[in-house]
């Protein structure tokens, strides 16, 4: 079915599932609620009673989190995942978009708000009867992490940033909103890190790539979204520049869950941009088996607990962070078995679904706090925010371990 | 022995035999349907389940296309629950003369079918699997309908206004006072036991069996060329509208969306007896390549199941055998046997299609009320059948979203087709069967993706706690709705079916190995071909 | 980067292979395009139970099924090499974090435990918590308790059935069917239920259930539900409190105790500094001639090379999709490409229909020579450095003689074997152990 769009793709994938149980053995919801009937169910199963122009009734859908481990495990090959996501959408088209849903699916929006009156925005955020009302009248969860607003930006450091005369190669970085109005600091360190390691980092003018309007079903915005961020990114793309990124979510949302799951198989732009786009830590991996990557690391004697992210996963190369820190002496590294960590984006911050974030990340959460006061490692920002909240432990990037590793 | 009396004797429950009980009770009939097995297991449950709009018939055989027409809209009034409205295109396939398309729209405006022709962009924007390169389109009002669920409705109803109902229960003899019909013997297939039937009257409504039946009633010369034709249920509804070839009917020119699957058809080949229906290699790749015409890629899709269901096409002695099944005449036959026979109380009806099923059992019953002298109308284009009170056509979502409301309360057997253990439950006590395979008919079960590989395990034990059958009794079901699922898969296993087939066959045979505990099947049915030539088939 | 090694499959055959040769220092990269069937099989060790009468010892038949059939993959390893691995096995279980769980069983003579549908079913090794269950010289009569929640298992048809299949003789059984003591969900499944057994306060509200409702003699059977974590301890803890032995059956998936044999097998990969990635599909091989270089793998919409020196395929059979017929009934081997075994002619029928019967695409797979090379039509193999394990194997028909875990578990291992012997580990030591865990 090679000539057919390719959200429909998706959809026909369908015909791959024997029913095995192995997706539902893996998703984390199903496994601690049984709101959700599991991924087997609403994909697959539930998609062959679903037609494209009729309404969609299927409410016990709108639980699945959007995680992914589900098409990861999959050994069909049956794309359920984005057969739900794509099913999600249809559902909240027949029932309307929530205003919280429009609200939390636009990171630049409440960035752009939020940054100048930061400080006020963050105690605001923190405020007890304000998140209290907050969950009353838009729905998001009291106790979900909610960042806190830098007050800055990193676009803002990085226009009056001068790159080193020397280098051997340059990337363009696509930071992602969450770097840029939350974690700027993070920025700074990919962009010093990558310097030190003799590659130029170009930092082009960018928006949001559109995933958490696709995850809440606002496929038209996503679209739209995306295809701009691909138009700023596609010169690069063309020159053969490498793109990178540092939030695992949105770098896999241009590798491939754009084109997949809105169908996008036609963007000249994003399909360009999608063959260049690289996790940060796939592409200090792929450097240092070219023995690019300086490795002279300061000892750092710590042990952390590293959780590869959902959306890490399903990249599909491994956990390139795992290899990157084992070169640092001193530092020990225990892998998480978790699957997810509950927020799945957007997901965990909504009041319907905390407490199953919660539930989910339960694990993994234990695992951290056994572990001791040095805290997890993670490679998407939405994570470390749930996992900092839920364990009151540090949680940071492996950028930012590799950069207090490197001296920087 | 037993002895049954009734008004009416309806021999052969499929569509027409149901809907002629139906009609009877509801003219005030005591009226028994019989069927040597389950029923609409003859040629009603093995047809692709389209509800003709007539489209099909416009340029060649006129009268058919008029009487679906009108058919078409009474039964989505009185059988609603059964029939989903999914509409029908007629495309010009790049293999197809786009001239026809002329004559087909003539052909709809002398017969009254609505019909439109739609840009091939307008179609794809439909049925995006569709072949992208079709020259014209035109839409009509095809339906799907659920032969299963028509009729049972229909003997449910009958049943309702004190019909009986007897499945398998085979005819062995029709019984004769001189030159009047008394009804007949039947044997009962599962217990071996005979059982005699005296009525009145006697309809014989065998179809594809009615020169056999009419046969043992005395009657010389009845002929019921088997017009066999093969079809195949895709995994999933590929087209979610009825997609017709716009050229002269021909072979795999349909794909009927039809619950969650998507069915191709069909073949037409002249078969020696209605038993005997192989399902040959050629015929099986005919229909694929006839499906990758409509739907481009439709060879790597999943097919599900083949099987063969036979034509009843009625010939006239007279003029003789023809050479091509699918020209003998598809509008039904009805046999006065009084007047070709001198025979009373005894009427044949055969050939026909499913679509014209009411009309079909209109005209027989109305011929019988003419024969027996008396007056009483026929109501069954008013009165809508058990389910379809409301009105309210089916939607594929139903069960679905039946499904959400019990979600929590409701443990589900059947994953692919959305059976719940209560609804599997109550259908077993009601059946009173012993046989999976006829709960399978009702419900479904076993019908999707997994073809019984999850749900049949599960199923058995629930009929052995249901129906307090032994331990091999039930193995023995499980048995049987394993070799007859077989029966459909083997034909067209390849591709993700193949996948499917081979997980079942570690779980059936290597985990739970189902070949090494004891089976009794007794109470089972054997299949018809058994006494017919061995099924090898290449 | 460039590995010693590439497995592909994360199944019993492939996940032996891998531990092996990472074990020995070898640098081990498991790629598998989804999990394997370790979550849908029974995880008892099945090495030889009808050939086609029943097998009383292993040990014995495979010498005998090696020269009636020496296509099949047991005449190119032989019983030694059948025992050995499953000695290893053993061993790998015994040594994880999951002791004292453990397998117990050899090749000199099969056990006899119960199927969910009541067959008793021969097998070469299983859990301890299944031991309990043998009805082998066992007279003790049985009472299998089942949920009513937990559609995939039914004890009454169970019970019943094995009192038939053993004709009189041996241990009668009788069924019983509980109410989940935590009213939780209406419709679980076995993984819900083991984790819930993990938890003694439900373990003692199951026991109270069953209280006086046992006779004096009777060994307790349940579904394959004791435990995720930790089976040995909910199941030591179940006999303790019920004062009698229980054991466990496995049934429908999801398979808890495949599961549990997965955790230990993907545990012993990680510990031994092994690398498993989810995602990736081998599609084709990079080579020139006999000597293949690596791999052409699909990671989402990327196709990208891994290069290694030795590569064990070991991806399932028609099952999970490694081996695939499409609808021109043309066969093929969907990762490298590999001529295939044992299909007939076009135009001759490919199955049979009676479903029971022997099936002429059962044996269908990838042909071997006694290095587990695959071999083309001349019986040459077509690379070097490729052996094929495990279900993509042809010359067998594993459900049908209940050999597939020991095919699997056998090749993987010998796979393994072979490799070191030919040189497989040095090349990885050093970076292994820089990198180690």
């Amino acid at each position: 079915m090679t000539d057919v769009l390719g959200s429909l793709l998706m959809r026909e994938s369908l015909d791959h599932c024997v029913k095995c149980t192995i997706c539902e053995t893996f998703c984390p919801v199903s496994n601690v609620t049984p709101l959700f009937p599991g991924p087997k169910y609403v994909g697959p199963q539930a998609e062959r009673f679903r037609v494209q122009d009729e309404p969609s009734f299927d409410a016990s859908l709108d639980y699945c989190s959007g995680c992914g481990v589900c098409t990861q495990v999959c050994p069909q090959g049956v794309h359920i995942a984005e057969i739900n996501t794509q099913a999600r959408a249809k559902l909240r088209e027949t029932h309307g978009f929530k205003l919280r849903d429009r609200l939390i699916a636009r990171p630049t929006v409440l960035g752009r708000l939020g940054t100048p009156a930061a400080p006020i925005a963050n105690f605001t955020l923190e405020n007890k009867p304000f998140r209290l009302a907050v969950e009353k009248v838009v729905g998001v969860h009291r106790d979900a992490a909610v960042p806190k607003f830098a007050g800055r930006t990193f676009q803002k450091w990085a226009k009056a940033h001068t790159a080193p005369a020397t280098a051997q190669r340059r990337v363009a970085y696509f930071h992602g909103c969450g770097t840029n109005y939350y974690e700027p600091r993070l920025g700074e360190m990919t962009v010093e890190l990558l310097e030190h390691n003799g590659v130029a980092v170009e930092v082009p003018k960018q928006d949001c790539c559109g995933l958490p309007l696709q995850s809440n079903g606002m496929f038209d915005d996503a679209r739209k979204y995306v295809h701009k961020l691909a138009e700023r990114l596609v010169p690069y793309a063309r020159q053969g520049v490498d793109i990178v990124g540092t939030s695992t979510s949105c770098t896999l949302m241009l590798k491939r869950e754009a084109l997949e799951i809105l169908g996008l198989e036609d963007d000249e732009e994003l399909v360009a941009v999608s063959a260049r786009v690289f996790d940060i830590c796939e592409y200090l991996r792929a450097m240092h088996d070219r023995g690019e990557l300086k490795t002279d690391f300061a000892p750092l004697e710590e042990q952390v607990v590293y959780h590869a992210p959902c959306q890490q996963q399903g990249h599909g190369i491994g956990k390139p962070a795992l290899e990157l820190m084992a070169l640092i002496p001193g530092l020990e590294v225990a892998e998480s078995d978790a699957t997810c960590c509950g927020v799945a984006g957007t997901y965990g911050l909504k009041t319907e679904k905390f407490g199953i974030a919660m539930d989910v990340g339960a694990g993994l959460f234990r695992q951290i706090a056994e572990a001791g006061p040095d805290g997890s490692v993670c490679d998407s920002e939405t994570c470390r925010w749930h996992i900092a909240g839920a364990t009151g432990a540090r949680s940071v990037h492996p950028v930012e371990v590799l950069h207090r590793a490197s001296g920087l | 022995m037993t002895t049954l009396q009734a008004d009416v004797l309806v021999i052969g429950g499929g569509a027409t035999g149901a809907g002629v009980a139906w009609d009877c009770a509801l003219r005030g009939y005591d009226t028994i349907l019989v069927d040597r097995r389950d029923l609409a297991e003859g040629t009603s449950g093995r047809f692709h389940g389209l509800l003709h709009s007539g489209g099909r018939y416009v340029v060649k055989d006129r009268d058919a296309a008029v009487e679906c027409v009108h058919e078409n809209a009474i039964v989505r009034r009185v059988a609603a629950d059964t029939v989903e409205d999914t509409g029908g295109l007629f495309v010009t396939t790049p293999d197809d003369d786009p001239a026809y398309g002329d004559r087909f729209a003539e052909g709809c405006r002398a017969t009254g079918l609505p019909t439109e022709e739609i840009s091939p962009a307008a179609a794809l924007k439909r049925e995006p699997l569709l072949n992208p390169g079709i020259k014209r389109a035109f839409t009509v009002p095809d339906g799907s309908i659920d032969v299963w669920k028509l009729v049972w409705a229909l003997a449910n109803g009958a049943a309702a206004h004190g019909a009986r109902v007897l499945t398998y229960h085979k005819v062995i003899g029709v019984r004769r006072e001189g030159d009047v019909v008394c009804g007949a013997r039947l044997r009962n297939e599962l217990s071996g036991e005979e059982v005699d039937v005296e009525a009145a009257f006697t309809i014989n409504a065998s179809g594809a069996w009615a020169a056999e039946v009419a046969t043992m009633a005395g009657c010389e010369g009845v002929h019921v060329a088997p017009g066999k034709g093969i079809m195949i249920a895709m995994n999933h509804r590929l087209v979610n509208t009825v997609v017709n070839r716009l050229i002269m009917p021909a072979d795999g020119d349909i794909l009927v969306p039809i619950r969650t699957v998507s069915v191709i058809g069909t073949t037409d080949i002249r078969s020696r007896h209605a038993d005997e229906l192989p399902v040959t290699q050629e015929e099986v790749d005919q229909m694929l390549d006839d499906g990758e015409r409509l739907v481009p890629g439709l060879r790597a899709a999943r097919a599900l199941r083949v099987w063969a269901g036979v034509r009843p096409l009625f010939e006239d002695k007279k003029t003789g055998d023809t050479a091509s099944t699918r020209d003998v005449s598809r509008s039904h036959a009805m046999l006065d046997h009084l007047e070709r026979d001198g025979l009373r109380s005894f009427l044949t009806i055969t050939g026909g299609k499913l679509t014209t099923y009411r009309l079909m059992a209109q005209d027989i019953v109305d011929a019988m009320v003419r024969q027996r002298g008396e007056d009483r109308p026929c109501r069954t284009a008013e009165t809508p059948l058990p389910g379809s009170e409301d009105r309210e056509q089916y939607r594929l979502g139903t069960r679905l979203r039946a499904r959400e409301d019990e979600l929590q309360t409701e443990q589900i057997i059947c994953e692919c087709e959305l059976v719940g253990r209560g609804r599997l439950e109550a259908a077993m006590r009601r059946r009173g069967t012993v046989n999976l395979d006829d709960i399978r008919r009702n419900l479904r079960l076993g019908m999707g993706p997994c073809q019984g590989g999850f749900c049949m395990y599960r199923a058995a034990g629930i009929l052995h706690g249901v129906d307090r059958l032994d331990g091999p009794h039930a193995t023995g079901s499980l048995r049987h709705f394993l070799q007859e699922r077989w029966k459909g898969m083997w034909p067209v296993l390849y591709g993700d079916q193949l996948r499917q087939a081979r997980l079942d066959d570690w779980i059936f045979q290597g985990l739970l190995d189902v070949g090494h505990v004891p089976a009794d099947l007794e109470g089972l049915p054997t299949p018809v071909d058994a006494e017919l030539q061995p099924a090898t088939l290449a | 980067m460039r590995h010693d090694v590439i497995v592909v499959g994360t199944g019993v055959a492939g996940l032996a292979a891998g531990v092996r040769l990472a074990q020995e220092g070898a640098r081990v990269l498991v790629l598998a395009k989804g999990i394997g069937a370790t979550h849908l099989a029974g995880a008892t060790v099945d090495v030889l139970g009808y050939d086609p009468a029943r097998v009383e010892s292993p040990e014995e038949a495979i010498g005998r099924l090696a020269s009636a059939q020496p296509g099949h993959p047991y005449a190119r390893l032989g019983a030694a090499a059948v025992g050995e691995a499953l000695a290893w096995l053993r061993d790998q279980v015994a040594a994880s974090p999951m002791a004292p769980y453990a397998y117990e069983g050899g090749l000199a003579e099969n056990l006899l435990l119960p199927t969910a549908v009541g067959a008793p079913k021969p097998t070469a090794a299983a859990p301890v918590t299944m031991l309990a269950g043998d009805l082998r010289r066992d007279e003790r009569p049985i009472c299998i308790v089942g949920f009513r929640q937990l559609k995939d298992f039914h004890p009454l048809l169970c019970a019943e059935n094995l009192t038939h299949a053993q004709a009189g003789a041996g241990a009668a059984a009788r069924g019983i069917e509980l109410d989940l003591p935590v009213s939780g969900r209406v419709d679980e499944n076995a993984q819900g239920i083991a984790r819930q057994l993990e938890d003694p306060v439900f373990r003692g509200a199951l026991v109270q259930q069953l209280a006086g409702r046992l006779q004096l003699n009777e060994r307790v059977g349940f579904p394959a539900v004791l435990g995720l974590q930790d089976p040995h301890a909910v199941w030591s803890d179940l006999e303790h409190r019920l004062a009698r032995p229980v054991f466990e059956i496995p049934t429908l998936p999801p398979s808890v105790p495949g599961m549990r044999l997965y955790t230990i097998l993907r545990g012993a990969l990680r510990a031994a500094g092994g690398r498993q990635v989810i995602g990736p599909e081998v599609i084709g091989p990079v080579a020139s001639g006999t000597r293949l270089e690596g791999v052409r793998v699909r990671v989402g919409r990327r196709e990208e090379v891994r290069y290694a020196e030795h590569v064990v395929l070991a991806t399932g059979g028609f099952a999970s999709g490694g081996l695939v017929l499409d609808s021109s009934w043309q066969a093929r081997d969907a990762a490298l490409g590999l001529p295939l075994a044992g299909l007939p002619e076009p135009g001759a029928p490919r199955f049979t229909s009676r479903y029971l019967d022997d099936q002429p695409m059962s044996r269908v797979g990838i042909a071997v020579d006694d290095e587990l090379r695959p071999v083309d039509a001349h019986g040459d193999p077509v690379y070097e450095k490729v052996r094929v394990v495990g279900a993509s194997l042809a010359g067998a028909v594993p459900w049908k003689e209940k050999s597939g875990d020991g095919i699997s578990l056998a090749t993987g291992h010998r796979a393994a074997e072979l490799i070191l012997a030919a040189g497989g580990a040095p090349a990885g030591l050093t970076t292994a152990t820089q990198e180690g865990r």
